[in-house]
């Protein structure tokens, strides 16, 4: 069992240091993804306040057997991120249709270690530096802004078919980079 | 290709939540018939979507947060203590409504298909105006948890009186679920490379006031400030302070109350 899974249980039974310890750990790249998505400081800090208070109080929502503690975490604050900026807007309601209730549902592929964050944030940056700009603002535009493909490919005017593309080439090739690099 | 294949194309924009509403419903609707060559890619794109968080540029949350939260969880853990029960199963009746929804995306696939072209001209459109509308439903959504602060009975409405007589006199307003909004007119902006912020005071005796929010009054002198997510339930809060700390804020008080409106 992992460091934090290992943590996220001791959550269960209401440690509070366990609860300081994964804090201390992730709430760097939380705020960091959470900023990005609402531009502001003060709100940011209010989501990722509600995303840690969701894990202390529903910590079991976390299971261990299906993949590693921080993508979830990542997973859960995007969303609650996402859900800020579009409230009840109706791709807030796709977004809440396919977030919480299949948060656990995300398995690692085989080549997934135990990287640290900041090589994992170099080499991210490293394979998306490699996809040409509009593909990579595409990708950027659906992850940060909760846009569609149809809401992308109107706000870059381009082909709906082309940002298809572009996105799906661009994981795949983020996909094959990460298994590559380990 | 089989059409196992048509919606393997599908899985990366599913996992990143950029598919339109009928693809996306075609591919849920796939996946709940029992596919589990889609269901395992859907799970390892979900885990490379992930990933994508790394790009964001690096950031520290501030200590007040760490201070806030932690004063938050120590007092539900002494709180919890001896009366945690556990989760029973899922009941019955929670299976037949999965059951219910899975019928209706079905039959919202077969719906959806018939106005595919029609939802690909009106989303086209829908983009022009994407920023606009979105910055109106955020200021929309601000007022309407005003107004319903404001309005609704459960909210407390208590005053906060200032210790100088000059200054004026602010209103707050507590609503248990929606949070507390702080309202005031002609207040005086804080001294050069300070902020105002506000603090909850607990009722529990020899606790420490908690932190919230810093904020500036605009540059009418008017203050609306909504606080949502409060650490303390209302019961538990004796009042509501607002001081004057340096910029960024303080994890305890370093100035004398300007405003104390008590809570109960």
């Amino acid at each position: 069992m992992s460091r934090d899974a290992m943590l996220v249980h001791q959550l269960l039974q209401r440690d509070v240091d366990a609860f300081e310890q994964l804090y201390d750990r992730h709430s760097r790249i939380v705020y960091a993804l959470v900023l990005r998505i609402v531009q502001q400081a003060s709100t940011a800090e209010e989501v990722v306040q509600d995303v840690f208070l969701q894990l202390w109080r529903n910590a079991r929502q976390y299971d261990a057997r299906r993949g590693p503690f921080a993508p979830w975490l990542m997973t859960l604050a995007r969303n609650r991120a996402l859900d800020h900026l579009r409230l009840k807007s109706e791709r807030q309601r796709r977004r809440e249709d396919q977030s919480e209730e299949f948060l656990p549902v995300m398995s690692v592929p085989q080549f997934e270690q135990a990287l640290d964050e900041k090589r994992r944030a170099e080499q991210v940056r490293a394979l998306m530096g490699s996809l040409n700009a509009q593909q990579k603002k595409a990708i950027e535009l659906a992850y940060f802004e909760g846009l569609s493909h149809s809401e992308i490919a109107a706000a870059l005017k381009e082909p709906l078919g082309t940002v298809k593309s572009w996105i799906r080439n661009g994981l795949l090739r983020l996909k094959e980079g990460l298994r590559a690099a380990t | 290709m089989s059409k196992c294949d048509q919606f393997r194309e599908l899985i990366e924009a599913y996992a990143l939540g950029a598919l339109d509403a009928e693809e996306r419903a075609a591919l849920e609707a796939h996946l709940a018939s029992g596919c589990q060559d889609c269901a395992k890619a859907v799970e390892e794109a979900r885990w490379v979507v992930s990933q994508l968080g790394y790009l964001a540029p690096e950031a520290q949350p501030s200590e007040l947060l760490k201070g806030r939260l932690m004063q938050t969880v120590r007092n539900e853990a002494r709180g919890s203590q001896g009366s945690q029960k556990p989760r029973g199963e899922i009941p019955f009746w929670m299976w037949a409504g999965v059951a219910a929804l899975l019928l209706v995306t079905l039959y919202s696939v077969r719906v959806t298909l018939q106005l595919q072209k029609d939802i690909e001209i009106a989303n086209q459109r829908a983009g022009e105006v994407l920023q606009q509308r979105r910055e109106l439903e955020a200021q929309l959504q601000l007022a309407k948890r005003e107004a319903r602060i404001m309005t609704d009975p459960k909210s407390k409405k208590f005053m906060m009186p200032a210790k100088d007589s000059q200054m004026p006199q602010l209103e707050a307003m507590w609503h248990p679920e929606l949070g507390i909004c702080v309202m005031g007119d002609k207040m005086p902006m804080p001294s050069a490379n300070h902020v105002f912020q506000l603090w909850l005071i607990p009722k529990i005796p020899g606790s420490k006031p908690m932190p919230m929010q810093t904020f500036w009054p605009d540059a009418d002198g008017k203050l609306v400030r909504i606080v949502e997510n409060t650490p303390e339930p209302m019961w538990n809060t004796k009042a509501i302070a607002i001081t004057e700390e340096p910029e960024g804020g303080s994890l305890q008080p370093t100035s004398e109350p300007m405003w104390v409106g008590g809570v109960s």
